[in-house]
């Protein structure tokens, strides 16, 4: 015996149903974010000033690293974008994976980049430029967080705030690519604070942001 | 390697190439496609959800939630990959978003209790036959939920690893974890 559909059910959704198209795959609709990534990259240096060795480490070091970090960003969030979609989530591997490296990109760059990490703010100007470097980087990271948080909702996620995490997290990439074409600073402690703290702030933001734009 | 059908209860589940044709079917507008996925998933997610809240009458519930659901976001099924994974993503949603609603340790509380005074109701379901017994009950409740879920899912609906793995959206290996933890809870806990 094959079980009917209830009449208010059908009803309901007979009332409602009309073509509709299918969402992109995730990875084609990170693309649209192409624009944004790159305007911020260009944005936050462009706005104030480019580091001052910028012609010191060259033009792979500093553009080319930065759009590479954008890039990695931009992944990240497609992984997120899939993370969103009804049984596509990921496994706790791919999960603690893809944070692990998305949190190692600006350390590995920032090695393959630094001569030495003994240069950073003048002598009581460390939490100051700290704050600074935290705020450029989070501030620059909303649009696109904001962006990401839309294409994900209307994906309806099973996990929001995991996935808010990681779009927060590829969106935290994104505005440091940008950072790092500005502040030159190496010192382990600004590096950490106002650059890696920029990036766990948007994670952070991410995944409260999440649990409020409403899904499908 | 193509889909096969599988048999449950005496009635064959279409395969995926087929579900994968109504799907595409219902996102072109054409209620008959939506009837047809209704009759391929109703049994299956019901035995499903009931084997999640144990309470026959929320499980109905929660099967017309599932497919209101599935309505509302059948824009993010994408053509030509399966259908069940997608499906059973969102009927767990659903069953967890109204459990969350409900408050977690009341609800589930009270749709045990529930489940004791209406044994002779419930006992025509599946799950009864497989899980019978006040101790065995006390025993599932101390299994944490992951693993009592993928416990359910093999031991008492039949369900391949893969199938579980395939339907949780987790790998092989957790599955088994899970259903195998799930176990040594219960026998730890029944000693």
């Amino acid at each position: 015996m094959t079980p009917d559909v209830p009449s208010p059910l059908r009803d309901a959704v007979q009332r409602d149903l009309r073509p509709t198209r299918p969402l992109r795959p995730p990875f084609v609709r990170a693309l649209v974010l192409i624009p944004l990534a790159v305007a911020i990259v260009i944005s936050v240096p462009g706005l104030r000033f480019f580091r001052s060795d910028m012609a010191a480490i060259g033009f792979v070091k500093a553009w080319g690293f930065s759009f590479g970090q954008a890039l990695a960003g931009l992944i990240i969030i497609a992984v997120a974008l899939r993370e969103s979609i009804p049984g596509r989530g990921l496994s706790r591997r791919a999960i603690a994976v893809t944070f692990i490296v998305g949190l190692a990109i600006p350390l590995v760059l920032l090695a393959a980049t630094a001569s030495a990490y003994d240069v950073g703010p003048e002598p009581g100007l460390g939490l100051q430029e700290g704050i600074g470097c935290f705020r450029v980087s989070a501030i620059s990271a909303i649009p696109a967080l904001l962006a990401a948080a839309f294409l994900a909702a209307r994906a309806f996620p099973m996990r929001p705030a995991l996935a808010g995490a990681l779009y927060g997290l590829g969106c935290g990439l994104i505005a440091d690519a940008g950072l790092r074409l500005f502040c030159d600073y190496t010192e382990p402690a600004h590096v950490l604070f106002g650059h890696g703290g920029a990036i766990v702030a948007a994670m952070v933001f991410g995944a409260v942001v999440s649990k409020f734009i409403p899904r499908p | 390697m193509a889909p096969r059908a599988k048999e449950d209860g005496g009635r064959m589940d279409p395969p995926e190439a087929e579900l994968c044709a109504h799907m595409k079917a219902y996102l072109d507008g054409e209620i008959e496609a939506f009837d047809a996925l209704y009759v391929a998933f109703a049994g299956r997610l019901r035995g499903y959800l009931l084997s999640q809240c144990r309470d026959a009458t929320l499980a109905d519930d929660l099967l017309q939630e599932t497919f209101m659901q599935i309505h509302r976001s059948r824009r993010t099924y994408q053509p030509g990959r399966p259908v069940t994974p997608w499906v059973y993503a969102i009927a767990r949603h659903v069953y967890l978003m109204k459990r969350r609603s409900a408050g977690r340790r009341a609800r589930f509380e009270e749709s045990l209790a529930a489940d004791a005074r209406a044994d002779d109701e419930v006992s025509r379901d599946a799950l009864d036959v497989m899980v019978s017994g006040d101790e065995v009950r006390r025993a599932l409740r101390g299994v944490p939920e992951d693993q009592r879920e993928a416990l359910l899912m093999h031991h008492v609906e039949g369900w391949s690893f893969h199938e579980i793995a395939s339907r949780l959206g987790i790998r092989v290996n957790a599955a088994k974890t899970r259903a195998f933890r799930g176990m040594k809870k219960m026998r730890d806990y029944l000693k």
